[in-house]
């Protein structure tokens, strides 16, 4: 596996998997990823904080190693929280697919290369995922899930807009917020992510 | 009964609680998802798991209503509005909150009872005995197994970067500078762990065509066979009863 490469150490790429799209130092990666985003996403609970962050592996991955590697991440996190947590994550899986596969998309356009660029891909990423997840919210929950984003959508009904309008304008705030803030992280690391380590993920580094 | 419970397949057990979540979406509340309700309840207490189970559910569903209640009978009176203490309220909207309550809390028992009673290692295992592909077993085994490092990892970060004289209290702003203190050393750890762990994989034929063996087998009757099939074909049929109706 290892090849010398002059003064430095090079990788072959490894094998291809998941239809040749998904390496396996990605596939490697997407559990640990996993369990960032739940570990992260229990510390900001727990530090109550107005942000969830519980998608910054599924961001970090999909930064790292594309749409597809994002969106087995995003997929992956909601299963096993609903297996280890409460089943209701399992309705927002498509939401972090979504995430996982723009901020994938966001990566090969070089949006993990500066902070402006990350605060531009975390609002973009944040409207897409808030625009996800309405539908779910509007069908499972009657437009209203018990936590920030809730009351907020109550505060927006008593303005008399319609409850789509409200719940979509929550949804976008409190996601625009999150996944600015989690895309500047990211963006952050990968600028102190050794260069060799980049490159064994099959892309450019995004910092480089 | 209990021991029963806990030996059937893990994909019968999935069958049944999607077709229970299906049923209670698509037959007409309060029939359909009171009837789902009490047969997870019924299950969960037959796997001694009922208390939880109600726990689960009345944990999602009690705050939906009292957040829908609010929203739709008080702050966004929809219907007939009578003057209580003051405010209009919509007493009419408490009904329709509660019928969504009722259907969340259905489909988390129905889920939760699964959930509850089956190991997910055991649950891998029997999707890969119906053929999941090895790098998703490894997805989805790996992820529930790394959960606990990562969270034992997070508090030593935690408290390494609090002797340094990080604090973790105060306003929002200080607490989400504690939170990013955290993330960064961790992020950089599990990239580094993870090419480790790609060589490991790489070395143990991974990426390997041919059929795999499992240390353990999990047993899946002719029997329960039948009966998952005939549970996936009435979940179909709800599917189109729902959508023709």
């Amino acid at each position: 596996m290892l090849e010398g490469a002059g003064s430095s150490i090079s990788y072959a790429r490894v094998t291809p998997l998941a239809k040749n799209y998904v390496s396996t130092i990605a596939l490697a990666l997407i559990p640990r990823a996993v369990a960032l985003n739940l570990a992260i996403g229990a510390i900001v609970a727990a530090l109550k904080l107005p942000v969830y962050l519980d998608s910054i592996g599924t961001v970090l991955v999909a930064a790292l190693a594309g749409p597809l590697a994002g969106i087995l991440t995003g997929v992956t996190s909601n299963l096993v929280l609903g297996m280890l947590s409460s089943p209701t994550f399992i309705a927002f899986i498509p939401v972090t697919a979504v995430i996982g596969a723009s901020a994938g998309v966001a990566s090969r356009v070089g949006a993990f290369r500066t902070v402006p660029r990350a605060i531009a891909a975390g609002i973009m990423i944040g409207l897409l995922a808030g625009a996800a997840s309405v539908p779910i919210v509007l069908a499972l929950f009657g437009g209203v899930t018990a936590g920030g984003t809730g009351i907020l959508t109550i505060i927006l009904r008593s303005l008399d807009l319609p409850l789509g309008s409200a719940a979509l304008i929550s949804s976008m705030s409190v996601d625009v917020l999150d996944k600015v803030l989690s895309c500047v992280i990211v963006a952050a690391v990968l600028a102190r992510l050794p260069r060799r380590l980049g490159a064994r993920f099959g892309l450019p580094h995004p910092a480089a | 009964m209990i021991a029963r419970l806990g030996g059937i397949n893990p994909l019968t057990a999935l069958a049944l609680a999607v077709l229970l979540v299906v049923g209670t979406y698509v037959v007409p509340a309060p029939s359909g998802p009171l009837a789902a309700l009490a047969l997870a309840v019924s299950l969960a207490a037959m796997a001694g798991v009922a208390r939880r189970v109600i726990i689960l559910a009345a944990a999602v569903s009690i705050p939906t209503w009292i957040f829908l209640a609010v929203m739709n009978a008080i702050v966004a009176p929809e219907g007939e509005v009578v003057r209580v203490g003051g405010f209009d309220v919509a007493p009419g909207a408490l009904v329709p909150a509660a019928w969504i309550s009722l259907r969340l809390g259905a489909a988390v028992a129905a889920l939760g009872w699964v959930v509850m009673t089956t190991p997910p290692q055991r649950l891998v295992r029997a999707l890969a005995r119906r053929g999941l592909p090895a790098w998703s077993q490894y997805l989805l085994a790996a992820s529930l197994a790394a959960v606990p490092e990562a969270r034992r990892r997070a508090r030593e970060v935690l408290d390494a970067q609090r002797s340094r004289g990080l604090a973790v209290g105060g306003g929002p702003v200080a607490r989400l500078r504690a939170t990013l203190a955290l993330a960064g050393p961790l992020m950089v750890s599990l990239v580094t762990e993870a090419e480790r762990r790609a060589l490991a994989l790489d070395a143990r034929a991974f990426d390997a065509r041919g059929a795999r063996t499992s240390l353990t087998e999990v047993a899946d009757s002719n029997g329960e066979r039948t009966v998952r099939t005939v549970m996936w074909g009435l979940t179909v049929v709800l599917i189109v009863w729902g959508l023709v109706r």
